[in-house]
C-alpha cells in the first residue's frame, strides 16, 4: 500500500478526523487513542501477532485436531463488512489468510460437527454447533449508573477496579463452584474484559446449562422498586455464592466506592451527585430515615464525602430507628448497597449462545490501537510497577504504535550494535523485542497447561473406552 | 413381544434366552416403578395388546387433559389414582417376594408402556405428548411408593443416575452452605407435606437440625440441574451441585423423560421393519387415531370449503369463531393493520379452517389497504413474505400448524396495540363479560361460571363453557360427547359440525 494510493490517503484524512473527534471528547485515554490504517495491521499480522499461541490454545493441542479445524472464525472489515464462516486446515493457512483477508480484526466461533468453510454444500441442520469456550464478557458501560469517573467508551484506572473485582469474584465461582481450571481473562481492547473458559468439560455445556451458570452468577437483575424502595431481592439466609462474593467485596468496598468513586459527595450549592445520593437513599427500608438522612445532608454547609454519609446510616439509623428488626433491615440493606455498587455486572447474552462470535485474543481493537492481551487480575505483567496495585492497567495496555516503534527501535539498535550476531538476532520473534512479550509469555504457559491437561484427560477417556 | 414365526426369530440371540428370561420374572420387575429399559421378549396375546394399551392410554389422557388445564401435581394425583387402581394396579413387593398376582400387574405395566411407545413414536409432537405424560405418571406413582421403596429404588438405578449419596460426615462438613442454599426449598417441601397442620412452623434452628439430622443429600454434576443452579437453589462445590432428598422426584423425572425420549427416537428408527406385520399396524394406528381426539390436529380438509377472502367475513362463519379468532379479526378489520403475533394466531386460524393461500392474501391485502393509509406496494413488500411463509412457501418451508390454546397461553402476552393471546386471560374482566354479552351469554348465573374459571386460570375451560352455552340447543338435540376446547380449530370446526348435523337432521324431517 503506497502513499500515491488515492483511496488510501482519502481513509488516512477519514481516520484522523474520528480520532480528533473522539480525543476531545475523552479525556482520559486520549494519550493512546489512535486508529491503525490498514497497512498497520498488516504489519501486525505478518510480524507481531501469535498466531501459533492462538492455534494452540484453540486446538487444545500441539497438533491440528478437529476442534481447530472445524472452528469457525469471521472477519470484520473496514468497509463494516462482516465474514462469517471462516475455517482453516492448519495454522499457515490461518496465518495467511488473516494476512490476505487482513481485517480490522477477527473473531473465534463454536466448533462445528462439519467444517464451516463447506457449509454451502451442506444442509442447514448438519451446521450443529459441538463445543464451544464458555465466555464472559463485563464492559464497564454497564457500570454507568455507579462510576464517577468516567462514561461510555471512556476508562481509567480508576474504573478498572471494578473488572479487578469482577474478575476476582467470578475466578473463584468458576474454580470453586463449578471446578475450572483453566481459564483465562482477556483485556477487550477499550474498556472490558473477556473470560474464555477452555475446560473440555466447559467447552461442551449446551445453552441451558451456558445460561443457568450465567444466572448463577447474576445477582444484581432481580432489582426492583418496591413501594418507592430500591431492593435487590437477595433471598436471606445468602447462597453460599453470594456470601462469599459479599466477603470480597465488602473489605473493598471502602477504598474503591468510599474513596475512589466518591459518588456521594456532595458540596453546598452544588447539584453534582444528588442523583447518586438518590439512588443511596433509596436503598434505605425507613421513610423517616430516609427523610432525617437527606434533610441532615441537604443542610450540610461544606462539602461532605462519600464516606461521612455511609457513617451517617448507622448514626442516623440508631437516632430514627425504634426497633429492633428495623435495625436489622438497615444492616441488611446497607448489604445490599455494597453489593449493588461493587457485584460484578455481566454481559449475559455473550455467555448464553453457543455460536455467539467473540474477538480474539490479542486481536487490535480497531478504535483505539490497543492489543487485546491476556491478563492475570491477580498479578501485574507490564514492568511497570506503578501497575502493580491494579493488577493490569489498561491506559498502559500494548498498543500498536507503541510496538512498531518498540520494533524499529529494537532493529536499529541491533543493527548499530553487532551485524555480526545478526544470525542470532534473527532467532528472536518479532513480538519479543517488544513490551507485547510477557503477554505472549503468560499466555503461552497458560496454554501449554491446558494441553498438558487434555494429553492426560483423553488418555483417561481412551481408557474408559477400553474398560467399556 | 410379537408373534412372530420361528423362522425369522430362530438363531437371534434375545430370542433364544426368553425361556431363562421368563423364568426370572420376579427378578425382572424389582420394583414397582420403573424406567422400563429392557424391553420385554415373552408372547402376549393381540386382545391383551390393544387391551393392557387402552388401559394405559386411559389414564394418559387424563392426565393430558388435567395437564391442558394446568393442574398441579397434586391436584393430577387425586384425579389419577383411582384410575390407576382401576386399570393399572401395582401392589407392593411384599416380605414373601413377588406373587403371581403382583407379577401380572408388573407384566401389564410394562407390556402396556412399550405398546404406546410404538404407538407414540412416529412424529416429534406425538413424542413430546407421551414423553410428557408418561413423565407425570411417573412423578405420580414415586410419590405413591413407600420412603423405603423410593430409596430402593434410587440404589437399583444408581449407576445411570451418577448420584452420589454424600457421606455423615461431608454433610455436617457443610451443614451451613447446605442450608443457606437449599434450606427454603426443604422448607418449603416440607411445609407441603404437612399443609393440613395449620399449626406447622419451622423455625431456622429447627430447620439447621432437620438438615443436620434427617435429611440426606446427594452430589452430581451440575449440568444435569441446570434449573436449580439457575435459581441458586443448590450449593455447588468443585462441579458438583448437592440435592436434598427431598428435591430428589423432579431429578428422577427429569431422567425418566431424557432416556423416554431417546428410547421413542431408536424405536421409530426401528420402526419399517414391523410395517409387514399386518395384525399390529391397524391396531396401532387405530390406538393412534384414539389420542389424537385430544390432540387436535386434523385441519380442514380443503375440497368441500366454502371458505374463502369474501365468506371468512360474513357472520355466518363469524358464528363459529372463538372469542380470540374473533377479537382478532374484529380489529384487524378496526385497524386495518394487525402487528406479527397478531397476523401469525389469526393467519394460521385461518389456513386451518380452510382458507388457501392465495385467498389468505386476497383477504389479508384488502384489509391492509382499504384505510388507504397503505398501499399495495407496501404490502406486497412488507406482508406478502409472511402470509406466504405462513402457508410454508417462504423461508423454510415449514408447513405451520395453528396454535393450541397451550401454545397460546405460552407465548408472550399482547401489549399495547397487540391482540392475540387468549382474551379470557389477556382482556380486562369487564371487556370479557361485555363480549360474552355480544356471544349471546347474559345470564348472570352462567356469566359468574365463567368468571369463576378464569379467576381460577382455567382459560380453556371458561372456553369450552362458552361453546356449551352457545351450543346449547344443538348439543340436547345431537348430544354428542363432551369435549374440552384445547385448540381454537377445535372450536370453529365442532361448532360447524353440529349446524350440519342440525340441518341435516332438519333436511331429513
Amino acid at each position: 500500500m503506497t502513499a500515491e494510493d488515492p483511496t488510501m490517503r482519502s481513509f488516512n484524512a477519514d481516520s484522523q478526523l474520528l480520532s480528533d473527534t473522539d480525543r476531545n471528547a475523552s479525556m482520559h485515554t486520549s494519550s493512546k487513542l489512535y486508529k491503525p490504517l490498514s497497512s498497520d495491521m498488516l504489519f501486525y499480522y505478518e510480524r507481531l501477532l501469535p498466531f501459533k499461541q492462538i492455534f494452540r490454545w484453540l486446538s487444545h493441542s500441539p497438533k491440528a485436531t478437529r476442534e481447530f479445524t472445524m472452528r469457525e472464525f469471521a472477519y470484520e472489515f473496514r468497509s463494516g463488512a462482516y465474514q462469517r464462516y471462516n475455517s482453516f486446515a492448519s495454522v499457515d493457512e490461518f496465518k495467511k489468510s488473516v494476512v490476505a483477508a487482513n481485517p480490522t480484526r477477527f473473531e473465534v466461533g463454536a466448533v462445528y460437527a462439519v467444517n464451516p468453510k463447506e457449509r454451502k454444500n451442506l444442509p442447514k441442520s448438519a451446521m450443529k454447533p459441538l463445543q464451544k469456550e464458555l465466555v464472559f464478557d463485563i464492559d464497564l458501560t454497564d457500570y454507568d449508573e455507579i462510576r464517577t469517573c468516567c462514561l461510555k467508551t471512556d476508562i481509567c484506572k480508576k474504573c478498572w477496579r471494578f473488572i479487578q473485582v469482577a474478575a476476582e469474584i467470578i475466578t473463584a465461582a468458576l474454580r470453586e463452584d463449578f471446578g475450572f481450571e483453566h481459564f483465562i481473562w482477556v483485556f477487550s481492547g477499550r474498556r472490558g474484559a473477556h473470560c474464555w473458559v477452555s475446560d473440555s468439560r466447559a467447552r461442551l455445556l449446551d445453552e441451558l446449562a451456558r445460561k443457568s451458570i450465567v444466572e448463577y452468577m447474576d445477582v444484581l437483575s432481580g432489582r426492583m422498586l418496591k413501594m418507592g424502595r430500591t431492593s435487590l431481592g437477595i433471598k436471606k439466609p445468602y447462597h453460599p455464592h453470594i456470601e462469599r462474593s459479599f466477603d470480597v467485596l465488602k473489605d473493598k468496598f471502602s477504598e474503591i466506592i468510599l474513596e475512589e468513586q466518591n459518588p456521594w459527595a456532595t458540596s453546598a450549592g452544588s447539584d453534582t451527585n444528588w442523583d447518586h445520593v438518590d439512588t443511596l437513599l433509596s436503598f434505605l427500608p425507613d421513610q423517616g430515615l430516609r427523610q432525617a438522612l437527606k434533610s441532615k445532608w441537604q443542610d450540610q454547609a461544606s462539602y461532605s464525602s462519600s464516606k461521612q454519609k455511609w457513617d451517617d446510616l448507622t448514626s442516623v439509623g440508631q437516632k430514627v430507628l425504634k426497633h429492633q428488626s428495623q435495625a436489622v433491615q438497615l444492616t441488611d440493606a446497607k448489604k445490599e448497597i455494597i453489593i449493588y455498587y461493587m457485584y460484578p455486572r455481566l454481559d449475559v447474552e455473550v455467555s448464553k449462545q453457543m455460536i455467539h462470535l467473540l474477538k480474539s485474543p490479542f486481536c487490535i481493537h480497531p478504535g483505539t490501537g490497543n492489543v487485546c492481551v491476556p491478563f492475570d487480575p491477580f498479578r501485574n505483567l507490564s514492568s511497570d510497577m506503578e501497575d502493580d496495585a491494579y493488577g493490569f492497567n489498561p491506559v498502559n495496555a500494548p498498543n500498536l504504535s507503541q510496538l512498531q516503534t518498540e520494533i524499529d527501535t529494537w532493529d536499529a539498535n541491533s543493527a548499530y550494535k553487532a551485524p555480526s550476531e545478526s544470525s542470532e538476532s534473527e532467532a528472536i520473534s518479532d513480538y519479543a523485542k517488544s513490551s507485547l512479550k510477557p503477554y505472549v509469555d503468560y499466555f503461552s504457559t497458560y496454554v501449554s497447561s491446558i494441553i498438558k491437561d487434555e494429553l492426560t484427560g483423553s488418555n483417561k477417556r481412551a481408557q474408559d473406552l477400553m474398560d467399556f | 413381544m410379537f408373534r412372530q414365526t420361528k423362522r425369522r426369530t430362530a438363531g437371534r440371540r434375545n430370542f433364544e434366552d426368553v425361556a431363562s428370561y421368563s423364568s426370572l420374572a420376579t427378578s425382572a420387575y424389582p420394583s414397582r416403578l420403573s424406567f422400563y429399559e429392557t424391553p420385554p421378549l415373552e408372547e402376549i396375546t393381540l386382545e391383551e395388546f390393544e387391551l393392557w394399551a387402552i388401559d394405559r392410554l386411559k389414564i394418559l389422557i387424563e392426565i393430558e387433559s388435567c395437564l391442558a388445564r394446568s393442574k398441579s401435581l397434586k391436584e393430577i394425583e387425586l384425579v389419577v389414582k383411582p384410575l390407576l387402581l382401576k386399570y393399572l394396579p401395582l401392589s407392593p413387593t411384599t416380605s414373601l417376594g413377588l406373587d403371581a398376582k403382583a407379577i401380572a400387574e408388573r407384566r401389564k405395566d410394562y407390556y402396556s408402556h412399550y405398546i404406546l411407545r410404538l404407538v407414540f413414536c412416529r412424529t416429534e409432537e406425538l413424542r413430546k405428548k407421551l414423553v410428557k405424560n408418561e413423565t407425570t405418571l411417573f412423578k405420580v406413582r414415586y410419590n405413591m411408593l413407600q420412603p423405603n421403596e423410593q430409596r430402593e429404588f434410587v440404589s437399583l438405578n444408581s449407576e445411570k443416575l451418577s448420584w452420589q449419596y454424600i457421606s455423615n460426615e461431608e454433610k455436617l462438613e457443610k451443614a451451613d452452605e447446605l442450608y443457606a442454599a437449599s434450606g427454603a426449598s426443604i422448607r418449603n417441601v416440607l411445609s407441603i407435606d404437612n399443609a393440613g397442620d395449620a399449626t406447622f412452623n419451622l423455625t431456622a434452628e429447627q430447620l439447621k437440625a432437620h438438615i443436620r439430622q434427617k435429611e440426606s443429600f446427594i452430589k452430581l454434576p451440575f449440568e444435569k440441574v441446570p434449573h436449580l443452579v439457575s435459581l441458586k437453589q443448590v450449593y455447588l462445590s468443585r462441579g458438583f451441585a448437592y440435592i436434598p432428598s427431598t428435591l430428589q422426584v423432579s431429578l428422577l423425572s427429569v431422567v425418566f423423560s431424557d432416556l423416554l425420549h431417546n428410547a421413542l427416537i431408536k424405536t421409530f428408527q426401528a420402526i419399517p421393519r414391523l410395517e409387514e406385520d399386518d395384525r399390529l399396524l391397524p391396531l396401532l394406528n387405530n390406538l393412534s387415531r384414539n389420542f389424537a381426539n385430544i390432540q387436535y390436529d386434523n385441519f380442514g380438509d380443503g375440497n368441500t370449503s366454502d371458505i374463502n377472502a369474501v365468506s371468512i367475513a360474513t357472520p355466518q362463519i363469524l358464528q363459529h369463531y372463538p372469542l380470540c379468532a374473533l377479537y382478532l379479526q374484529e380489529n384487524l378489520k378496526l385497524n386495518s393493520h394487525l402487528k406479527y403475533d397478531g397476523r401469525q394466531q389469526l393467519g394460521l386460524f385461518l389456513k386451518g379452517i380452510g382458507l388457501n393461500v392465495d385467498e389468505a392474501l386476497k383477504f389479508w391485502s384488502y384489509e391492509f389497504t382499504k384505510s388507504s393509509k397503505m398501499n399495495m406496494d407496501t404490502f406486497n413488500k412488507e406482508y406478502k413474505y409472511n402470509i406466504r411463509h405462513i402457508y410454508g412457501l417462504e423461508g423454510g418451508r415449514i408447513n405451520y400448524k395453528p396454535y393450541d390454546c397451550a401454545t397460546i397461553l405460552l407465548r408472550k402476552r399482547p401489549q399495547k396495540g397487540e391482540y392475540h393471546g387468549c382474551p379470557y386471560r389477556d382482556l380486562s374482566m369487564d371487556l370479557v363479560v361485555s363480549r360474552l354479552g355480544d356471544m349471546g351469554i347474559k345470564d348472570q348465573h352462567d356469566i359468574n361460571g365463567i368468571i369463576e374459571d378464569i379467576n381460577k386460570h382455567d382459560y380453556t375451560v371458561a372456553c369450552t363453557r362458552v361453546f356449551e352455552l352457545r351450543h346449547k340447543q344443538q348439543m340436547d338435540a345431537s348430544k354428542p360427547e363432551n369435549l374440552h376446547i384445547t385448540h381454537p380449530n377445535l372450536y370453529f370446526d365442532r361448532s360447524r359440525q353440529l349446524e350440519r348435523n342440525e340441518t341435516k337432521a332438519v333436511a331429513s324431517k
